[in-house]
């Protein structure tokens, strides 16, 4: 079974207008660096010029928001869902 | 033929094109494009066909760069923005400045951090510019309200001059391979050495095409204890700066514009340091046509009283009309025209979002 990228509406122009993107990835990094190859703008809509997620998006494993600091290694497993998606933020 | 007035308006929530007859009667608008993401600099590039480049800078998603090729009716983004080496540790926060290059697809952008970025394929690719970026002062400089900026990028023959806040003011004379400090006279009010080496908070930098050599400064001014030190002009090249602030009401303000045809004449919009806003709630530009030597108030047509506007740094511009037109707007909103050079001021928008940059272009 697959593992899927769910991509948010707001950045679905930056990925031919898919709503998820399939990946094989072990880890949520690895996924993150295949985005940079396939859809390097996407990737950069993600994260930062340094690679970190961008501080106003969240990226969730199934339900759970991951600590930027230290979730980006955790391991991906068959059926699993990365979600997108932007935090709550505004002014 | 070059027969429409076209004004970009940069905000908090996105940019805003206007367009008119060069009779200036009525401004239609349009937009906002990138809605809901600030804009910090724009630029009607005429080297070409007249393309419009606007950043935008999104909280949420990064930096990006808008490009249009019609005058600002539809908005793409270039296929990349500025970013730095992944090893560099250093992200791009905001977008503050883009300026024509050297030959027809040659874009310079200042971003925060200030670094400068160069395209050469009219802003599709971007190569960080090291002669600055990594300059070995940059360590040193420290943000100032609006972040650690580089806010300004003056073409001055094989010069370039590029304005930081807060770093001060750098020079290229190699066409950008390697830039010296050049803050000689213009002075800081929040360190203890009056007149440092570099590290000043240079708000904007002008210069004209008639004058090669003279360039205009708006410093952070305003500082009780060291007066004087926020209006400056330079006439040999941005090496030394001598005060043309004898006069105004206050040394304090953002933007600095010289008139197209006449560069004796420069305006700046006075602030009151300590609120940012017009000083007693009076709105008022105020004109030099002797180079910084006497100073006059433009008043004809704003408020008397009770408005509190506060201008950026790159939220006042002029026309190349034979009698220019400025536009200035507000971070209140309002997008203000000052007829006849300046004479004659009318509120052209009122309720917009808050306005960080105001640029004109015949085209």
């Amino acid at each position: 079974m697959a593992i899927m990228i769910q991509i948010p509406s707001a950045l679905r122009a930056e990925c031919g207008g898919v709503s998820e993107l399939p990946t094989s990835a072990a880890t949520v990094r690895k996924a993150l660096d295949q985005l940079e190859e396939t859809h390097p703008a996407l990737y950069r809509s993600v994260c930062d010029d340094t690679g970190a997620v961008r501080r106003h998006v969240n990226v969730f494993v199934n339900d759970v928001c991951l600590d930027r600091r230290g979730g980006l290694g955790q391991k991906l497993e068959p059926g699993d869902v990365l979600t997108i998606m932007p935090a709550v933020s505004g002014g | 033929m070059a027969d429409r007035i076209v004004l970009c308006l940069g905000t908090k929530k996105g940019l805003f094109v206007a367009e008119a007859a060069k009779s200036r009667g009525r401004f239609e608008l349009r937009g906002p494009f990138g809605p809901g993401v600030a804009v910090y600099s724009a630029l009607v590039d005429r080297r070409r066909s007249p393309r419009i480049y606007a950043s935008s800078c999104n909280a949420f998603f990064g930096m990006k760069v808008l490009v249009s090729t019609d005058l600002g009716k539809k908005f793409k983004e270039t296929k990349s923005a500025p970013a730095f080496p992944k090893k560099d540790g250093r992200a791009v926060l905001n977008i503050w400045s883009l300026t024509p290059g050297s030959d027809s697809k040659d874009l310079w952008c200042g971003v925060e951090p200030a670094s400068l970025f160069r395209s050469t394929d009219g802003g599709n690719s971007w190569e960080m510019v090291p002669g600055i970026s990594n300059h070995k002062h940059a360590k040193e400089w420290q943000p100032g309200a609006g972040g650690l900026c580089m806010h300004t990028i003056l073409n001055d023959g094989k010069r370039l001059h590029l304005g930081i806040s807060t770093g001060g003011h750098y020079i290229s004379e190699d066409g950008g391979q390697t830039f010296q400090a050049a803050n000689n006279g213009i002075g800081a009010g929040f360190v203890p050495d009056p007149y440092p080496e570099f590290g000043q908070c240079v708000h904007k930098i002008v210069g004209h095409p008639d004058a090669p050599g003279r360039f205009y400064i708006q410093n952070h001014g305003g500082w009780p204890d060291r007066p004087g030190i926020g209006v400056l002009r330079s006439d040999d090249h941005g090496h030394t700066w001598y005060s043309i602030a004898d006069g105004l009401p206050s040394d304090f303000g953002f933007p600095i514009v010289v008139h197209p045809h006449d560069p004796d004449t420069v305006y700046v919009v006075p602030l009151e340091p300590m609120t940012r806003t017009c000083p007693e709630g009076k709105p008022a530009v105020w004109r030099s046509t002797s180079g910084g030597g006497k100073w006059k108030k433009l008043t004809t047509g704003f408020p008397k009283k009770e408005s509190y506007f506060t201008v950026l740094r790159d939220a006042l511009d002029i026309d190349e009309l034979k009698s220019p037109a400025l536009y200035m707007g507000t971070t209140t909103g309002q997008l203000w025209i000052g007829r006849d050079g300046g004479e004659k001021w009318e509120c052209l928008f009122e309720s917009l979002p808050p306005i960080n940059c105001v640029k004109v272009a015949v085209a």
